[in-house]
């Protein structure tokens, strides 16, 4: 069990019959002037809204090395961690160059200019396997 | 074979346990690349594949690992098999922004409506469990990009197999009752909903997704509290997250604590840029393609997958096996599911699990008997009420969104 749960604000009650439930007052759906809202949300599980504080892991996994990692690990691991990048389809240098502009372009990263290229081939080659495809058939969009 | 065979259900709510009897079988049948291949690793049957399954992000199990930060998180596919409801700590996690609030104290947390409405208001977490009538809904989420990993050819992005989908009872109020309490204004053509989570740098667009007025007053979007019985987990948008049964995930906007009414169409970057599909049926065209009108991603597809048989697995000449897995109808009900175990296109109806709503994953299962040896095709295809049928060749796009080609497996009869 993470310890991170004993921070975690999920407390669990059994359902408990309207009546208790106006009596305590401290639970779901407590003392309410909508009594039809109440008789409805009796029917199920009552809980208590209590503070959530969790921890998020930390990537541990940079760039790997080679020309240009020192380019990722200073701008791409400003917004996202390298997971994503490092699971992609065999791109192309071009594709990456679109990856790269799609990032500066819509998402703001403040990538210089004259680290596309460098940063394009880098990432073509940590992540290999088709160098040479038909024309690209990706649109470039976010999501 | 008669007895019924749906697994288990991960909720102890006494409507969900009618016709619900126990496992059949233990596990997936079938050896394949969608293995493990160690411990903590799946490798799925495309170009590095290779995945690590990770167990240290609260309140969530065993996870497939996609990236860290911000966090894609997918479902191991064998979690389906378990029920007809996706568990909160197996419930896939996707964020588009790194800045995600680690903490929320409940007491503080304030939901907003404003913009073109008679009065603004802000409600507390109270408030909105309180004053408003509970709605519940049992309801499919599933990822735009879901499936991205099969495309062919590949696309760049969040490299999914199936697992970036979940299926939820989904409890809160109606986004109409809140919407009316303000009083939306003549005159209304969208509502914009955002979350907690901005981006790192300034220049990053704050994520925000808008639905048409009337789609947003139709009395089934809502913004939900709980999720199978429980608060949210924190990675699927604790406190509040809309919900919107039938559309693709992009619209459920997580950590919801802001709602603005517009009086004009949203020209945010994540309505105008980005989430587009093409215009045309199955959102699919030919690799290349140009020219093409772009629309926002709407209203998901039918599907069904296998969920206790993949490629490779061996079957008894002779013997019946109960071949079973999940189904949806998108938009619209799922009016039924057809299986095949041959190619010449023969196909015969599944038997559906209890009815859950039209928005739900519904359980589907097949007596099968393979009378003779060697590999045979299963497929597996739903229809929806609307008439929207699973299409046999492969939709694609270049976001690689709203795959729902007929799943396939190969089995062995030895």
């Amino acid at each position: 069990m993470n310890t991170n749960l004993r921070h975690i604000a999920l407390i669990w009650t059994i359902p408990v019959l309207l009546g208790i439930a106006l009596a305590a007052g401290s639970t779901w759906p407590g003392t309410v002037d909508s009594a039809p809202a109440v008789k409805e949300a009796a029917k199920g599980p009552v809980q208590k809204w209590v503070k959530v504080s969790v921890e998020l892991p930390a990537s541990q996994t940079p760039f790997p090395p080679g020309d240009g990692a020192v380019i990722a690990n200073a701008q791409c691991l400003i917004c996202h961690s390298a997971g994503m990048v490092l699971r992609q389809p065999p791109l192309t240098q071009d594709e990456w160059v679109g990856e790269i502009n799609k990032m500066r372009n819509a998402y703001g990263a403040p990538l210089a200019a004259d680290q596309i290229d460098g940063l394009a081939k880098y990432l073509r080659s940590i992540n290999d396997g088709q160098s040479s495809k038909g024309p690209s058939a990706m649109d470039g969009q976010g999501g | 074979m008669q007895r019924p065979l749906f697994p288990p259900l991960p909720l102890s709510r006494r409507r969900f346990l009618a016709g619900v009897s126990r496992l059949g079988l233990t596990g997936l049948l079938g050896a394949s690349a969608w293995d493990a291949v160690a411990a903590d690793l799946v490798e799925f049957p495309f170009v590095n594949g290779r995945r690590e399954l990770a167990t240290n992000f609260p309140q969530k199990g065993a996870m497939i690992l996609q990236r860290t930060r911000p966090p894609l998180l997918e479902t191991p596919f064998e979690v389906f098999d378990q029920g007809v409801f996706t568990p909160n700590d197996r419930f896939y996690v996707r964020w588009h922004l790194a800045n995600i609030p680690t903490e929320i104290d409940p007491a503080t947390f304030r939901l907003t409506i404003r913009g073109h409405v008679g009065q603004s208001i802000q409600l507390t977490l109270d408030e909105l469990v309180r004053n408003f009538e509970p709605f519940e809904i049992a309801a499919v989420n599933q990822c735009s990009g879901n499936s991205r990993g099969f495309f062919n050819p590949r696309v760049p992005g969040g490299e999914w197999a199936n697992g970036a989908m979940g299926n939820a009872l989904w409890r809160g109020v109606r986004l109409k009752d809140v919407l009316d309490r303000a009083g939306v204004k003549a005159g209304a053509l969208q509502v914009r909903f955002n979350g907690l989570d901005t981006g790192v740098v300034p220049q990053t667009p704050d994520f925000m997704k808008s639905l048409d007025i009337d789609h947003a007053r139709d009395g089934e979007v809502m913004i939900a509290y709980a999720m199978n019985g429980a608060l949210l987990p924190l990675l699927n948008g604790f406190p509040l997250r809309l919900v919107v049964p039938g559309w693709y995930a992009t619209y459920w906007v997580k950590m919801l604590n802001d709602i603005e009414v517009l009086d004009k169409p949203d020209d945010n970057f994540w309505m105008t840029k980005a989430y587009l599909i093409p215009d045309t049926p199955f959102a699919n065209i030919v690799p290349g393609q140009k020219d093409v009108k772009m629309v926002p991603i709407n209203r998901m597809l039918p599907r069904s997958f296998f969920t206790n048989v993949k490629d490779g697995a061996v079957l008894k000449v002779g013997q019946t096996t109960i071949v079973r897995g999940i189904a949806f109808g998108g938009d619209a009900a799922l009016a039924k599911v057809l299986f095949s175990a041959d190619s010449d296109g023969d196909w015969h109806e599944a038997r559906l699990g209890p009815d859950h709503g039209k928005y739900s994953f519904r359980q589907w299962e097949v007596p099968l008997r393979l009378s003779s040896p060697g590999s045979h095709p299963l497929r597996i295809k739903a229809v929806n009420v609307a008439g929207s049928v699973q299409p046999d060749r492969v939709n694609w796009n270049g976001a690689g969104f709203m795959r729902n080609v007929i799943e396939s497996v190969a089995v062995q009869a030895a």
